[in-house]
């Protein structure tokens, strides 16, 4: 090997958040080198291509509440994207269930007795929930009861990721599923949805050719203006002196080189940058890094020889009696995605991991494994596929089980006092972001490279959801937030009592005093009248002293009950708008998983 | 559902509002000067030999004060400042009692 090639800036991998950093770069004429270990760019978002069909790994809709990621997919592409309609539904018991659930659909679907038991089951875990929230499934049965978590939720989530429900960390719900906290309810009350964000949940963007259309777009515009993506080239070592970066070994196809430079970004596995150091990090941090984990899935892609097998998009298959856990049905994303119109193409997601049986089960098997689920599940008959392919999606999803939080921030501290190197993207910062938010983090991190901003990348996609709901931006929801908190809080029954008594008590002492002062043959006939209520009270300058207690006692026991009412009505009212942001979540929820 | 329902009861139960005392004053005195208002003017249109007997004794207080239209805007400034500085000074009373009342560190809404 000679000396070492020289970039500026450094990108690795060629995912939406390493090709978004870079796209950024070479706008600004920093000519960045990007390094991706597959054939083709896109990562997690790809879009993989057999015999003209494409195949989008995962179903990526595009929909953001970021407004920067939202331009940056328009200006790409444009006219390229299509507004489509969206349906999904659930598999489960041999019935399928529309997705968002509809009461009068999963009625029909359970039948009266389960739903009795579903209610019931909602109503005992409302009243007695867990004390504690410490796993996912004591997190969901809180919310919505054990009978709903076992129909709807235990299965499809064991088998995306793979542990038990009761294994995994109640805090992975939490950030992904954001809409419930009760301040986002409240906010949500006071902005109403507006109509065409809503339909968005109804429909969707999507690139007339996969996502994978967006990212070869943009690795184009890169090549264009003066930046380079380099393909097949696997970063094996990362070499420093101290803190500081100076280069990276790449494995390619005509061996090993190293490529020295200024700036590192880093989308790849945050466990494998750590690994790949040298010198070493400290032992601790590695073995926190050996301990992370990460849930893998593999697609089978089935050609069917006819065009319409199902009308959905997607379908959650949660019956425990087949593996597969969603169908994909291209034709429903995009038309174009499938080149010819006699035939649909669908992709079986398998979710496994690393090394496992499923994973390494030879690709005739797992073709014809699908085949026979599609037809168990009754969607299309085995006979009618015609051809097939698989595509394997190592390190999928960062997986949050019990002690992942403690490992992360070991890792997490270490990478931090890297000075030239940022983790970017979702495997590199190990936090279960969606495409916008990866986007956002190169974006972020570019900042911090050329502005000096101290951007906070792991604590991208903090937003409640429900701005997808209402439509607001981050600066309405903030501004609102601070005024909610400031009115929210309970008035101070007692206070408002000894005020409003004070202040009563002083206006009927100083009413008796002014016409004790004004005399006359009679003082103060009328007034004189609140005798009939206020016993020995005269219009004197002594009935001006019991005026004063009598005003005071009045007085306190009206601001009393009111603030005592005004706080229940607060305290029921918040109450129904969390459960109305719960039934909310309830019809959207296997969309966090 | 637990977190939920501390976030609930830290934000209901625990903190404790403090009220604006110039915003409480202007609503109470509106009120306090539209009630006067619109019951002088009621009495005006109902019309009869003597007009209002009983609400016209609040001469005593609001000077200028009578039932009539004229009389109506006079009790509505009357009533207004004296609904005003009640409001206020509810406000500010409970505002100060809070403040005694609340431990240290806590109270703020």
């Amino acid at each position: 090997m000679s000396g070492p090639a020289r970039a500026g800036v450094v990108v690795i991998g060629a995912g939406p958040a390493g090709l978004t950093a870079a796209r950024e770069l070479a706008r600004q004429g920093l000519a960045p080198l990007v390094l991706e270990k597959d054939g083709i760019v896109g990562g997690l978002a790809r879009t993989e291509q057999y015999k003209g069909f494409q195949f989008d790994m995962g179903g990526h809709r595009f929909f953001t509440k970021v407004d920067e990621v939202q331009k940056i997919w328009q200006d790409v592409l444009g006219a390229d994207f299509l507004r489509r309609p969206r349906m999904s539904r659930i598999y489960y018991n041999r019935r399928f269930f529309n997705y968002p659930l509809k009461p009068f659909n999963a009625l029909a679907g359970l039948g009266i007795g389960r739903s009795l038991l579903v209610v019931l089951s909602y109503l005992r875990w409302q009243l007695f929930p867990y004390r504690e929230e410490h796993t996912f499934e004591q997190w969901v049965t809180n919310r919505f009861g054990r009978r709903l978590f076992e129909t709807f939720f235990k299965t499809y989530t064991e088998k995306v990721w793979g542990i038990p429900c009761s294994e995994l960390r109640a805090e992975w719900a939490a950030q992904r599923i954001k809409d419930l906290s009760l301040r986002s309810a409240v906010v949500s009350m006071f902005l109403k949805p507006r109509r065409t964000i809503k339909t968005l949940i109804e429909e969707f963007d999507y690139p007339r050719l996969g996502p994978g259309m967006m990212w070869r777009a943009v690795t184009e515009e890169i090549h264009r203006l003066g930046g380079a993506v380099r393909l097949h080239r696997e970063v094996v070592g990362i070499r420093r002196t101290g803190a500081r970066v100076d280069s990276v070994v790449v494995a390619g196809e005509r061996g090993e080189e190293e490529v020295a430079g200024d700036h590192f970004l880093s989308s790849m596995p945050v466990t494998q940058l750590v690994l790949r150091l040298s010198p070493p990090a400290p032992e601790p941090v590695r073995e926190a890094a050996r301990r992370l984990s990460y849930r893998d899935f593999l697609t089978v892609c089935l050609i069917v020889d006819r065009p319409d097998p199902f009308p959905d998009n997607w379908i959650y298959v949660h019956s425990p009696e087949v593996q597969v856990g969603r169908i994909q049905n291209f034709r429903s994303w995009s038309p174009e995605m499938v080149p010819d119109p006699a035939k649909a193409s669908l992709g079986l997601e398998y979710f496994c991991s690393e090394g496992d049986a499923l994973w390494t089960m030879p690709d005739a098997e797992l073709i014809r494994l699908g085949k026979e689920e599609l037809e168990r599940i009754g969607l299309a008959r085995a006979s009618e596929i015609t051809d097939g392919c698989v595509f394997r999606v190592p390190k999928a999803y960062p997986v949050y089980d019990a002690t992942y939080r403690e490992h992360l921030d070991t890792v997490r501290q270490f990478v931090d006092g890297l000075e030239n190197l940022q983790t970017i993207g979702r495997n590199g910062l190990h936090r279960y972001n969606n495409q916008d938010h990866a986007m956002l983090t190169g974006l972020l991190a570019v900042r911090n490279f050329t502005d000096g901003a101290r951007h906070d990348l792991w604590s991208v996609n903090t937003e409640p959801e429900y701005h997808e709901e209402v439509g607001v931006t981050e600066a309405d929801a903030a501004a609102l937030e601070d005024q909610i908190t400031e009115i929210f809080p309970r008035l101070d029954g007692l206070a408002l009592g000894a005020a409003t008594g004070a202040v009563t008590g002083a206006l009927l002492c100083l009413a008796t005093l002014l016409l004790v002062l004004k005399g006359g043959p009679v003082v103060g006939p009328r007034l004189g009248l609140l005798a009939q209520f206020l016993p020995g009270y005269t219009v004197t300058a002594a009935g001006s002293l019991l005026g004063l207690l009598y005003g005071f006692l009045g007085g306190f026991v009206a601001g009393w009950s009111f603030a005592t009412l005004r706080n229940l009505a607060l305290f029921f009212s918040l109450a129904f708008l969390r459960r109305r942001a719960q039934r909310q979540l309830l019809k959207r929820f296997l969309e966090f998983v | 559902m637990a977190r939920d329902t501390k976030d609930l009861e830290s934000l209901v139960l625990v903190r404790v509002v403090r009220l604006n005392a110039v915003v409480t004053g202007l609503v109470t005195g509106l009120l306090a000067g539209l009630a006067l208002f619109v019951a002088t003017n009621w009495l005006v249109l109902k019309g009869g030999p003597v007009v209002g007997p009983h609400l016209a004794l609040l001469g005593q207080y609001f000077i200028g004060y009578r039932v009539s239209f004229v009389g109506s805007l006079i009790g509505f400034a009357w009533a207004f400042g004296v609904g005003f500085v009640a409001g206020t000074a509810v406000v500010w009373i409970y505002n100060w009692l809070t403040r005694l009342r609340a431990p240290a560190g806590v109270g703020r809404g």
